[in-house]
């Protein structure tokens, strides 16, 4: 091995990029876009739209109605039950309540029965106009003289109430957006080398493969590292991300996986022979660990099997090292954490073998 | 010309699945010597050249550069190798590319003189992707040779090169054996073959005839080498 060869391939990677302006913004505009994106998506979206049409010739209907409008799960309208239907139609809303004449008269007979129309195609937002429903019935009979009360107290052993769904989908998206950009620019660039029949030169040169793969992905370690700064910056200042861990941490972390998808970018860019056929390997590669690694659904509440595949990316214990971190304050102590950064670590040393290998060359 | 031997290729095959690209070649190329390997596409010509700079390993026989046995790395040191297409970084300048590939070959110095030798320095600072083809040849060719190597093998150097620029290289490739190094190089172009002090006539991946074009078109009881070169493909598959 010859630092001065290393030094030679990492220079040139670096050179080629600083002209390569549409690369540069790949890796250094998309993320702060999709971030961004993610945050006022999640932030900012709107609840959904309900009507409420009370009929109710007792005083209970107008008491759920207004335990209704103050629902955040929902925001309410009143409508009469006539047009209920059209306005189903038409999309204004997707689900009406009817508290009909006889509401508050059944209810003291021991029945509630309000009516809820739901347009049906949108489960997501009907769950919540049903569940939004539920608490204001609770809300209003608990208000009721002489009724139960129903005050659960509820203490947190990490977050707390504050916690929202970007705080967390946001400490995993930092760790994929890095992920998969990198990984995208590696194979492809990679690939390059080939294409442009440079790889041939550098084969036929006193390079030896491990040089090759090394100078690689230092280059490409650099330029994923001043990504994950900024990726790490602009989640944590910009969008306000919860972080309960060290920032340090984090940041390395990040910076594991941005060397494990260099090395499977390289890896993988020895089975492509075009530029189009390194691209399939996204859907192969990036989406099932998008879907299996717990970014959305936690890996535990998958079907065993499932979770035998999930056990055996590399995203997974990057995800969840993200997510023990900033969630909940995990430092290197923590057991589970020192196994989450010995798997990827161990994952990005058997690419570099893997990558090394199948640059095939016989003089070696 | 000195006598030792720069490249010994003794007997090799290549099978490429059903296709044999070398069929047993052996052939000796002496120090300063200009050979060219002569046959039309698909004859075996890169095959025989990958297999002298180490990118390819025979089914059999052996294949020894400048004293050393392949497979060696340390040999590579002392060989330039220029690819068929002109194989540089196209994001890199002129100089960037050749300064690179004086890197990897551990070498500093030498980038102006590889420059001024294809009259590029004046145009080191352009972007390769916005040069002509005939300056990225001629970069690829400063590339192949900024590490002064003792052995140069060209792939078809002169293709998609205008006849001036052709008349330039076959210039240098003379004045570089000369000064002792050995230059290999392959073509279809019969008044290139004309400008080698040996040839190899090759076809379906065997030696169909070697020698100076003047005992190749004797051989063959030809004018012209184009002639003696149907004329000796003809025979054989006969």
């Amino acid at each position: 091995m010859s630092a001065h060869r290393i030094a030679a391939i990492t220079r040139r990677l670096l050179q080629g990029f600083r002209r390569d302006r549409r690369t540069l913004a790949l890796l250094f505009v998309a993320p702060p876009v999709i971030l961004g994106l993610l945050g006022y998506m999640l932030r900012n979206s709107s609840v959904p739209a309900v009507g409420v049409a009370n009929e109710d010739s007792g005083p209970l209907g107008a008491v759920v109605a207004s335990a209704l409008s103050t629902s955040s799960k929902i925001s309410t309208t009143a409508i009469s039950a006539s047009d209920g239907d059209a306005r189903l139609k038409d999309g204004s809303i997707v689900a009406y309540i009817v508290f009909p004449p006889d509401f508050s008269q059944s209810a003291q007979g021991g029945v509630i029965a309000p009516q809820v129309h739901v347009e049906g195609s949108q489960p997501n937002a009907a769950a919540q106009a049903l569940q939004a429903l539920q608490s204001a019935l609770g809300s209003a009979a608990s208000n009721r003289p002489g009724a139960v009360r129903v005050q659960p107290s509820i203490t947190y052993l990490y977050g707390g109430p504050n916690l929202d769904t970007l705080d967390y989908f946001g400490a995993a998206a930092i760790g994929l957006i890095v992920f998969f950009l990198v990984f995208v620019v590696t194979i492809v660039s990679f690939l390059n080398e080939r294409s442009q029949g440079t790889l041939e030169r550098l084969m036929a040169s006193p390079l030896r493969r491990g040089e090759i793969v090394i100078g690689y992905m230092i280059g490409f370690t650099v330029l994923a590292l001043v990504q994950s700064v900024e990726v790490l910056l602009f989640a944590l200042y910009v969008l306000n991300v919860h972080n309960q861990g060290n920032v340090l941490l984090i940041f390395g972390i990040e910076a594991l996986m941005a060397i494990t998808a260099v090395n499977l970018g390289i890896f993988l860019s020895m089975f492509a022979r075009t530029e189009f056929q390194a691209v399939q390997f996204i859907p192969l590669v990036i989406v099932p660990q998008f879907l299996l690694s717990g970014i959305l659904f936690p890996v535990r509440s998958e079907p065993t099997w499932l979770q035998y595949v999930s056990n055996v990316l590399p995203l997974t214990y990057a995800v969840n090292a993200l997510r023990d971190v900033m969630l909940k304050g995990a430092d290197l102590s923590w057991s589970s954490l020192q196994l989450d950064v010995a798997v990827v670590a161990a994952f990005v040393i058997a690419f570099v073998i893997a990558g090394t290998a199948t640059l095939r060359r016989r003089v070696a | 010309m000195s006598e030792e031997v720069a490249v010994d290729v003794d007997a090799i095959s290549k099978r490429f699945g059903d296709i044999k690209a070398l069929d047993g070649v052996s052939l000796r190329v002496r120090r300063g010597e200009i050979y060219g390997l002569l046959g039309p596409n698909g004859a075996g010509k890169t095959t025989l050249i990958r297999s002298i700079v180490g990118l390819l390993a025979p089914d059999s026989g052996t294949v020894t550069v400048l004293g050393q046995k392949l497979p060696n790395l340390d040999v590579l040191r002392k060989v330039g190798y220029m690819t068929q297409q002109a194989a540089l970084y196209p994001g890199l300048s002129v100089e960037e590319n050749v300064r690179f590939f004086a890197a990897i070959n551990g070498v500093e110095s030498g980038v102006k003189e590889a420059l001024d030798f294809v009259d590029l320095y004046a145009r080191r600072g352009s972007v390769v992707a916005t040069v002509s083809g005939g300056m990225r040849q001629r970069c690829s060719l400063a590339c192949a040779l900024v590490h002064r190597p003792q052995l140069l093998l060209l792939d078809e150097p002169t293709v998609g090169v205008d006849p001036q620029l052709r008349v330039q290289f076959w210039e240098r490739f003379r004045r570089m054996a000369a000064e002792g190094i050995t230059i290999i190089v392959s073509s279809h172009v019969m008044d290139e073959a004309e400008r080698c002090q040996r040839l190899g006539l090759i076809q379906y991946g065997r030696l169909l005839a070697e020698g100076s074009p003047a005992d190749v078109r004797a051989q063959a009881g030809t004018q012209n080498l184009e002639e003696a070169f149907l004329r000796l493909a003809g025979e054989k598959e006969s």
